[in-house]
């Protein structure tokens, strides 16, 4: 038995009014939102999904949670089909979302927990131990007793994060996890999903907060229009898109010579320059390549006589990729790697 | 039935905290009404006598007695409805809809959960409801309690059969009201709730009988009024359960398109 979900040319589409029903022609048309694809999201480690908005991650989730069913192709989770199977699959599955709804406000935070327990067969004798658990996971033993409709809006994404772990799934799906959350308890549930993924559960995620991907995922799906663009780990996609390291120089003085010794640098390596005054108006030069040129435009600069008061490289980042990878699929010539 | 209790539980606690009391009001009103304007015509009007034609076509001359266990039972109807149909549309509009059809929970289950808490909840407000009859001098005969269950339990699978289509209909629909207040009107109209369904013609009365109501609403009449024994309203009551049993089937049937469709409409707006 494979113990992954895995997905095989999923497409969702969904109807689209194209023209009133009385006029001629189709008055429907097949949009779609994914579109043929295929990832495996193995148990044990993170997995992320990004791609821009519209691109089709929150269908994605949503078909592998069984609340949609693909238009066409195959998912399976531990090689159970997940639409005939999909009572044995959401045993096993759970999703969390972010904001703070998908639990009860005027049940407490307890009560909502032996809920959705009770829904999940979760054994009686069990039962009360895992919530214990759950809520000190969370932090919300404190609050465990108070209606969730007197919670803010962080206390209610913690409870609906115990909610997501309840039946003790063997798959985690989370969709914006951490939206809304303050810093220190987005920190935390980084680690609780550190955790989970080292104590075998699979986890794909979809996250706006790109240092969150990086940090956490061992492989990332990027995906355009319901396409798959790229996939990789972070640095690969990141090397993927060549995108530019950028460097900046300060100098503590204008130097004649060092304006030429930095054009001639710029004119061998191909790197595009711009010169100017930095906000303590000192002469600064910006060299924009895709290798990172800072060692060489400093010796450069040193050598040329000039002493650098300030100098700064912005390696190309995964946001950049994303954006690049997400761009370049929206010209009619991309193809998916 | 693990589902079912513990819906039935969370329902009952949410029910406690915030008791929906337009809702209550919305019912009991219209139910005294009915009392109140009947028993103004049967006084004022009719001198205290009905027609002919009214006991041939409804089998009593205790017309009070008649209005007050028709409003009574469209009361119960409503208030069921409101509770059973409106579940899954409710879990939509506050947001727990896609954590409940993540769980490996069964519909009928929590659907019997909801109807459970509903059935105790209608039957505490029905008593309000005969209480203020029995204060404007409408007096019942005491039924035979067999049948009197047996039409109780007829009309709680009556009313829980018609409401899963419904919540089906709503929930695709993503709209509660036009819904509810057109079977509202169509049960009023069709069933005998108020006046018998006799008087309405062929066509609208073969309506009628296809919904399990009509059925229940004579099982309920014959035990309350005319204290029935169970043979005698046995066929009734088997009309009755079939036809709730079929609505149930088609419903839940159904209802997990419809769930997905109120799901694909959240996502692809």
């Amino acid at each position: 038995m494979m113990r992954a979900i895995a997905t095989d040319d999923l497409r969702k589409t969904y109807p689209v009014v194209e023209r009133p029903w009385w006029k001629p022609g189709k008055p429907l048309r097949a949009a779609p939102a994914v579109d043929g694809l295929s990832l495996r999201i193995p148990a044990g480690q993170v997995t992320g999904l990004l791609g821009l908005n519209g691109a089709g991650k929150t269908t994605t989730i949503r078909m592998l949670a069984t609340l949609l069913r693909p238009t066409s192709g195959r998912a399976t989770v531990d090689d159970l089909d997940l639409v005939k199977d999909a009572r044995e699959v959401r045993r096993r599955i759970n999703m969390i979302a972010g904001g703070e709804r998908m639990v009860y406000t005027r049940l407490t935070g307890r009560e909502n927990l032996w809920y959705f327990g009770q829904l999940y067969d979760v054994p009686k004798a069990q039962l009360k131990a895992r919530i214990a658990e759950l809520l000190a996971l969370v932090g919300l033993e404190h609050a465990a007793d108070q209606r969730v409709e007197r919670y803010s809006k962080g206390m209610r994404q913690r409870l609906s994060i115990a909610r997501g772990l309840i039946n003790r799934p063997a798959y985690l799906l989370l969709d914006e996890p951490t939206l809304g959350l303050d810093a220190p308890i987005a920190r935390d549930l980084r680690a609780v999903v550190a955790d989970l993924a080292r104590d075998g559960v699979g986890v794909l995620l979809t996250s706006h907060y790109l240092a969150e991907v990086e940090q956490l995922c061992a492989d990332i799906y990027v995906i355009a229009a319901g396409r798959l663009v790229a996939q990789g780990t972070p640095a690969e996609l990141t090397t993927m898109a060549e995108r530019q390291h950028t460097v900046e120089v300060s100098l503590a003085a204008a130097v004649d010579d060092v304006d030429h010794a930095v054009e001639t640098l710029a004119m061998r390596t191909g790197a595009q320059i711009t010169t100017g005054v930095d906000d303590d108006l000192r002469p600064r030069y910006t060299l924009r390549h895709s290798a990172d040129l800072a060692g060489e435009l400093a010796t450069t600069i040193v050598t040329a006589g000039g002493a650098i008061a300030r100098l700064e490289v912005t390696p190309p980042t995964l946001e950049d990729a994303i954006i690049a990878l997400a761009d370049a699929a929206r010209q009619p010539s991309a193809v998916a790697s | 039935m693990v589902t079912a209790w513990a819906t039935l539980k969370r329902n009952w606690l949410v029910t406690r905290r915030a008791y929906p009391w337009s809702y209550f009001i919305g019912t009991l009103g219209p139910g005294i009404f009915t009392v109140v304007v009947a028993l103004l015509s049967y006084r004022a009007i009719g001198g205290g006598r009905v027609s002919a034609w009214f006991g041939a076509s409804s089998g009593t001359s205790d017309y009070l007695g008649y209005v007050t266990v028709g409003a009574a039972a469209l009361m119960f109807t409503t208030r069921m409805v409101l509770w059973v149909a409106k579940a899954q549309i409710t879990e939509q509009r506050e947001g727990t809809l896609e954590s409940q059809m993540l769980t490996p929970a069964m519909r009928l289950p929590y659907l019997l959960g909801v109807a459970a808490q509903a059935f105790i909840t209608s039957i505490l407000e029905l008593c309000c409801l005969l209480g203020t009859a029995l204060l404007l001098g409408v007096r019942l005969p005491v039924p035979d309690p067999v049948s009197f269950a047996a039409a109780i339990l007829a009309a709680f699978v009556a009313v829980f059969g018609l409401s899963i289509p419904i919540s089906a209909i709503m929930i695709s629909a993503g709209e509660a009201h036009i819904t509810q207040n057109t079977l509202f009107c169509v049960v009023g109209l069709l069933c005998g709730f108020t006046f018998p369904a006799a008087l309405l013609p062929a066509p609208l009365t073969f309506l009628g009988e296809l919904l399990p109501a009509t059925a229940a609403m004579r099982v309920l009449r014959a035990a309350t009024l005319h204290a029935a024994p169970i043979q005698q309203v046995t066929g009734d009551l088997l009309i009755c359960l079939a036809l709730g049993c079929l609505y149930a089937a088609v419903g839940l049937l159904v209802l997990p398109h419809a769930e997905r469709r109120a799901i694909t409409r959240g996502a692809s707006a």
